[in-house]
């Protein structure tokens, strides 16, 4: 929808009528939403370039449905891809480049992996100080069930080199101006877990035109960026990509800095796999409770490892209950899990919620700040005021 | 004089909607100030302007921000760098209000008009 094409088409018309329409605006503001077809009640972090984040009130289902699926680019999304005509092409260190048409993947068995996806920029905006990059509050975050030939499958086709150690991927994204192409590698051991796919579909149906039709990487378990949209070339490396996505974006100081130390790049290393998090869909922040029977409930995940407990404070932090954990669960997925709360008396209440995993990482109560803010995985909070 | 084009009708009809309570226009705009010309001009033509009413930045992170986009093509005349530093220093610094972000409706521009389910 915000292709370069759509916008050089409007831009011009945009720019005159925009001047008309800001003093309108400014009464009109609670009734006015940005029409994004397919994409309902989404916060719009950006519009072009298209970042939606979900509102964290909807975690409350353990698959994310396509329209409350939090989109993240980087660049222009491509024109829509004619199936008909896409090819994914592998090469590099193999011994036989192929060449895929949608037809010959559909002729490779397909494996299917629920992936709890997240934004490695997921919680920026909860960092202090703030940092450069779209300002996330909690919702970079969804769960869905992928499906698609295993790229192991796709690789060993092609044959794989001995000299073959890293695996990059690039989309179909219109770059602008002299920006860097969004290309990123993979180390080639995450390659070929049979987990990591070429998804065609998500949740049972066609992958849709924001989420990388007709075909898209999933690195499960890892930051989003690991998971290429509009795929279209697989390149076999003897070492990591370079780029300006490889670095300097998503890497991290291997040790806290402060905010204006200066970091090198030899001190800082490539995020992968998601750190151990939970976060609180209901009650909301700021709601107005009655007294009696509450529950309070919502999401936690752990990229590679597995969700062991979540529990909760209604005390700020002094005391932590368990949560109850739902029956729902895959390796890579989310887990839902809720506590029923009775408030003794009327008052302000600070939620806390905690997870921990089967690495025994537990979400700590401070996150480490980060120059490009990664990875925020501080306790979830709410404040809610119950009164009779 | 410049005759109306279907393309400025379209986007006057959507405005129009806009006020009726259907959709807003899609893309934001920078704030006023002698830089809002200028800084439009070389800013907006990859991004809208959210990705930068958004921040909450100082003046060195700024600086950093207005290279990088130069080294990535935006344009913008030398003489002006120090200007317009300054204009998005002084517009989206760290003690500026938090940014109120716009939510999305699903439903395509012209049909839009039912009330939005949540
Ligand atoms: C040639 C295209 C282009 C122009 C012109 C451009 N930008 Fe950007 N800008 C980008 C891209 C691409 C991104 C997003 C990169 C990403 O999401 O990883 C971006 C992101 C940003 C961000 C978010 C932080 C970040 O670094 O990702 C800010 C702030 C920003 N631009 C400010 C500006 C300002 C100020 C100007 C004018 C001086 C400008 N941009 C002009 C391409 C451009």
């Amino acid at each position: 929808m915000t292709s370069r094409r759509d916008f050089l088409r409007t831009a011009s018309a945009v720019a005159l009528a925009a001047g008309v329409a800001r003093p309108f605006r400014a009464w009109a503001a609670d009734l006015s939403a940005v029409s994004v077809p397919g994409k309902d009640g989404m916060i719009v972090r950006s519009y072009r370039f298209l970042d939606l984040e979900t509102p964290v009130e909807f975690m409350t289902e353990w698959l994310t449905p396509v329209n409350h699926f939090f989109v993240r680019n980087h660049m222009f999304e491509p024109a829509k891809v004619d199936a008909s005509k896409w090819k994914l092409t592998i090469g590099g260190q193999v011994e036989k480049p192929i060449v895929f048409t949608l037809a010959d993947l559909e002729k490779v068995p397909v494996h299917s992996v629920t992936n709890a996806m997240e934004c490695a920029g997921n919680g920026r905006t909860l960092q202090n100080p703030k940092v450069p990059g779209i300002q996330w509050g909690k919702g970079a975050v969804g769960n869905a069930k992928f499906s698609g030939p295993s790229l192991k499958v796709l690789l060993e086709k092609a044959r794989v080199k001995d000299t073959g150690k890293h695996v990059m991927f690039r989309g179909l994204d219109e770059v602008p101006g002299k920006v860097p192409p969004f290309v990123r590698s993979i180390p080639l051991e995450k390659a070929i877990d049979a987990d990591t796919l070429v998804a065609t579909h998500m949740n049972g149906a066609a992958l849709t035109q924001h989420h990388g039709f007709p075909a898209r990487v999933i690195t499960p378990g890892w930051a989003g960026a690991a998971s290429c949209k509009w795929l279209t070339e697989i390149t076999v490396l003897d070492k990591p990509a370079e780029g300006n996505f490889m670095s300097p974006g998503y890497r991290m100081p291997n040790a806290p800095v402060k905010p204006d130390e200066a970091v090198k790049p030899e001190d800082t290393h490539s995020v992968t796999g998601l750190t151990v998090k939970s976060l609180i869909a209901a009650p909301s922040d700021t709601a107005k409770l009655r007294p009696g029977k509450q529950e309070i409930k919502g999401v936690a995940w752990a990229g590679e490892a597995d969700i062991t407990k979540v529990e909760i404070s209604t005390d700020g932090g002094s005391s932590w209950n368990l949560t109850e954990l739902g029956k729902d669960h895959a390796k890579y997925a989310w887990r839902l899990w809720s506590y029923a709360w009775k408030p003794a008396k009327s008052g302000d209440y600070v939620i806390l919620s905690r997870a921990t995993d089967s690495q025994g990482r537990i979400q700590p109560e401070a996150a480490v700040w980060n120059p490009s803010g990664y990875l925020y995985n501080a306790y979830d909070q709410v404040k809610v005021h119950v009164q009779a | 004089m410049f005759r109306l084009s279907a393309g400025v009708l379209t986007v006057a009809l959507i405005c129009a909607l806009g006020i009726a309570g259907a959709a807003s226009s899609p893309n934001e705009q920078l704030p006023a100030g002698a830089m809002q010309e200028k800084a439009s001009a070389a800013c907006l033509t990859c991004h809208e302007a959210r990705i930068i009413l958004q921040q909450r930045l100082g003046k060195p992170a700024w600086t950093r921000e207005m290279d990088k986009m130069v080294k990535w093509g935006a344009v913008v005349d030398p003489q002006d760098r120090d200007a317009l530093i300054d204009y998005f220093s002084a517009n989206f610094g760290p003690d500026q209000p938090a940014y109120v972000a716009t939510k999305s409706s699903g439903a395509p521009v012209m049909k839009s008009r039912s009330k939005p389910k949540h």
